[in-house]
């Protein structure tokens, strides 16, 4: 009970604590304009190069956009605990950790997905794609899962931020990342190998993938595969980042290391 | 494990490793705590006292569970903090000095909420639960606002508030006072003082001596990172060897007469000093002596004006210890 | 006069100092537009033309210029308002002017180094070497966008004071930039009613200046249209300049952060 509490109350409240973005002159060129305005770059790119089709760009850049809250607010949520000073607090607080740190992903994921679908929208409208009716439950629940498993990268830099500073910068840096690796403009099959193989470990790039087959029309059915591989990319960075955080909380413990900030 | 001690310190010890240097680091270890033993009777209000750096954070940072003794063990209400972490977390509250570590962007209401949950207060009582603590630091009416707009003294009030929220059976108070107004002083440590009535333990670290005077039951002085003196507040005057100071006002005693005075049994020194007419005799007396009546006598016929004795307070027992 | 330059070269060397060790500014500024350029590039790359890569090698190369003068400079005057140092810069003798032109050379320095950063980037990853027909005329080219870019800059830098969040703004100006001045797009290929918007910044004219220079056409006229366009902003900028002071004082929002 407490735990849940912990989870959904508690997860709610540090997101609304600790990411700083929420001030309509932050959320409004930040999380509304700037991802209509790379969706629209790369699908001008991709017309002048005769390359792809506009709905690719925008699926693709949409779901990018998403890492955006998904890196950022995830790190901030664990990184601002440091610098507010409250993270020793929180850590002499009996509560669980599981609960404690995953259930400030929810809302993150919830941020992630209505980020993800403002471009998907807006660029669908903006370029004239058309997208049938009866696709869009299944775009939603894909753009759900790539939300989540960013987020569990996201979770995964947070805990680092624990130990090195400048989390932005890492979060910028592993937007990039996305960007080049995870097939957000170029079809996977196009990439050089090497860089397919990096972006088949990242989180975005088999929820991309999805999405894309789903605006074409095919079935849940179709990419049940993708998604069940994004989901489980996202699970192990999730728990990759939890076994980091447990593995820094005993660490301070030993040799004080969360004190110097 | 059934203990009716509320904290337990054995031999209790920590050594930092820092690094010095950038391209030849050097490691240097830093003693911070080295073996201080002492214990929290259920009920007491304990002060640790000491001079900056004397380990006085270090050791509560190993009783509430955030570091790792190096050496030597504690137990809180009978619980181990290196084993019984989650045990120790639930009954004990921390509360530290200085305006950081609450969420700024948070009301003050929505700061003590958050707490609440992480420290499972049940649900149905809550609300009425961070009403009544508010009311209790003297926050009501200010609740909605956001901390980031808080004073100083305003955010250690919800600091208290905070640490008090799932009614903490142990409370470590980490120089709760800094920063607040002498009025807000004196309502913390009327706030202080009435947590043992009703049955809490406290430790509390101040650089206010008498801050310490007036509530401690017990205090522990801590130099160096160990602990040179423990006892009540009286006792640890008593140790003061500067002992009580007589000034006796005289008009024209004889130098005759002042060396008869240091003569008298239990004076220690007695030091003449004129001001303007007349001459003030300092009579340092050693502890316990009662001198007054026989230091009188040996004026012999000097005029005798105001006679006023000073006791040695806390500050002068805790500047020797420290200093000594 | 020898102390102006003295003084003008001191504060270059510290802002550009600055610059340089700041994540932010710094790092970020030049690896953002390269990843950019590079995903572009992977976009170009599919079609394997190497007309078309060579058109958008340069405009990459460009790239981050925009990103390390325009963007950059949209959040300088609040950086040095976080800083709590605007107060002292407007009270100093100085002037915001005299401050402000070595802040924007210095960042036209970063701007510079993206594009060298960039044409070795290409070189090195995507096995693009770019043809050059006139040296000359290209680098005088990118002298002169840079140049102008910094005019742009500064007008940005005194326009977005005011505005808390201008860091934030920099940053939204990033991608309608690139959109616009035909970095990796023709000018005449983006809708109707961006093409105004893209000639009215000399970064545009620029950019066609560095292509005509390189592909062996005349960037004469493209060069004196991106100097016209880069001089109103120079004009803007300084009559807003000194607006902005007498406003600030007016309103106390010096200080605000
Ligand atoms: N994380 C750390 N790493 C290295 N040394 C530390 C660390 N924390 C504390 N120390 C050292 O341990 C010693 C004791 O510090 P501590 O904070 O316990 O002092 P204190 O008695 O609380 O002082 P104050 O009255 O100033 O709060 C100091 O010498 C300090 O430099
Ligand atoms: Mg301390």
């Amino acid at each position: 009970m407490t735990s849940l509490r912990i989870f959904v109350i508690g997860g709610l409240m540090s997101y609304r604590a600790l990411f700083g973005w929420l001030k309509p002159g932050i959320l409004i060129p930040t999380l509304v304009f700037t991802p209509i305005c790379q969706i629209l770059l790369f699908a001008y790119i991709g017309r002048s190069a005769g390359v792809g089709d506009d709905e690719f760009y925008v699926i693709g850049n949409a779901l990018n956009y998403a890492a955006i809250p998904c890196l950022f607010a995830m790190s901030f949520t664990i990184e601002g605990e440091r610098q507010g000073g409250t993270l020793g607090i929180v850590l002499t607080t009996p509560a669980r950790r599981l609960p404690l740190f995953l259930g400030r992903a929810l809302p993150v994921v919830v941020n992630g997905w209505a980020v993800a679908m403002i471009g998907v929208v807006g660029g669908a409208l903006l370029l004239d794609v058309h997208i049938p009716g009866g696709a869009w439950p299944s775009i939603v629940l894909a753009v759900v899962v790539t939300s989540a498993s960013c987020t569990g990268l996201g979770l995964a830099m947070g805990a680092v931020t624990l130990r090195v500073r400048q989390g932005s910068t890492i979060a910028n840096v592993v937007f990039c990342v996305l960007l080049v690796f995870s097939g957000v403009n170029v079809a996977q099959s196009d990439l050089p190998g090497w860089m397919a193989a990096v972006g088949d470990w990242l989180p975005l790039t088999h929820g991309i993938q999805a999405a894309r087959l789903l605006a074409d029309g095919s079935g849940l059915g179709a990419v049940d595969g993708l998604l069940l591989r994004e989901t489980g990319i996202g699970l192990l960075y999730t728990v990759a980042g939890l076994a980091l955080l447990r593995f820094f909380e005993d660490e301070s413990r030993r040799s004080a290391s969360l004190d110097r900030v | 494990m059934t203990s009716d001690l509320a904290v337990e310190a054995v031999g209790l010890q920590r050594t930092f490793v820092t690094h010095t240097g950038v391209l030849r680091r050097v490691r240097k270890d830093v003693e911070a705590v080295k073996g201080v033993s002492f214990h929290l009777e259920r009920g007491e209000l304990f002060g640790l006292l000491g001079p900056n750096g004397a380990g006085k954070t270090t050791t509560i940072k190993m009783l509430i569970t955030l570091l790792l003794p190096t050496g030597g063990s504690a137990r809180v209400l009978g619980h181990d903090v290196v084993d019984d972490v989650r045990e120790v977390r639930r009954r004990i509250g921390y509360v530290f000095g200085g305006d950081r570590g609450l969420y700024e962007r948070l009301s003050a209401r929505d700061n003590l909420r958050y707490f609440s949950e992480l420290y499972g207060v049940d649900p149905r009582r809550q609300k009425a639960r961070i009403a009544e603590l508010l009311e209790l630091v003297g926050l009501t009416g200010r609740e909605h606002e956001r901390v980031e707009g808080f004073s100083r003294g305003m955010r250690q009030r919800l600091h208290i508030a905070r640490g008090l929220l799932h009614d903490p059976d142990v409370l470590f108070l980490d120089e709760p006072s800094i920063g607040i107004d002498p009025v807000g002083a004196r309502e913390l440590r009327a706030t202080i003082g009435s947590l043992t009535d009703v049955g809490k333990t406290v430790l509390l670290t101040t650089h206010y001596m008498f801050e310490a005077d007036e509530l401690c039951d017990r205090i522990a002085v801590i130099r160096s990172g160990e602990i040179v003196a423990e006892g009540t507040p009286t006792q640890l005057k008593g140790l003061v060897t500067a002992g009580r100071v007589l000034e006796v006002e005289t008009y024209g005693v004889a130098p005759e007469a002042v060396a008869a005075a240091t003569a008298v049994p239990g004076v220690r020194s007695v030091l003449a000093e004129d001001r303007g007419q007349q001459q003030v005799l300092i009579v340092q007396v050693e502890p316990g002596a009662e001198v007054t009546q026989a230091v009188l006598a040996s004026l012999g016929a000097a005029r005798v004006g105001r006679v006023s004795a000073r006791e040695p307070t806390l500050e002068d027992a805790y500047v020797q210890l420290v200093t000594g | 006069m020898r102390a102006l330059l003295h003084q003008q070269w001191t504060c270059y060397k510290l802002q550009l100092k600055v610059l340089s060790t700041s994540a932010f500014e710094g790092f970020l500024a030049v690896l953002f537009p390269l990843m950019f350029a590079s995903a572009a590039l992977l976009i170009y790359r599919v079609q394997d033309d190497p007309e078309s890569m060579q058109y958008a090698g340069l405009g990459a190369a460009i790239m981050g210029m925009w990103t390390a003068q325009g963007v950059v400079a949209a959040s300088m005057l609040s950086r040095e308002r976080w800083a709590g140092t605007l107060e002292l810069v407007v009270a100093s003798p100085a002037g915001l002017g005299r401050v402000l032109v070595p802040a924007t050379l210095a960042m036209s320095t970063i701007g510079l180094y993206c594009v060298v950063a960039t044409i070795a980037w290409e070189r090195w990853v995507f096995d693009l070497r770019l043809e050059i027909s006139s040296w000359p005329l290209f680098v005088l080219s990118v002298l002169l966008t840079a140049l102008t870019l910094a005019l742009v800059g500064y007008f940005i830098a005194v326009t977005t004071t005011r505005y808390r969040y201008s860091g934030t703004l920099g940053a939204a100006l990033e991608y309608p930039g690139w959109i616009l001045c035909g970095f990796l797009i023709p000018v005449a290929s983006l809708p109707a009613v961006l093409q105004p918007l893209s000639w009215a910044i000399p970064t545009t004219w620029g950019m066609a200046a560095i292509r005509s220079s390189a592909d062996g056409g005349s960037p004469w006229g493209d060069l004196a249209a991106c100097a016209a366009t880069g001089a109103v902003y120079a004009v803007l900028a300084a009559w807003l300049g000194s607006r902005l002071v007498e406003s600030a004082r007016r309103h106390a929002t010096l200080a605000l952060t």
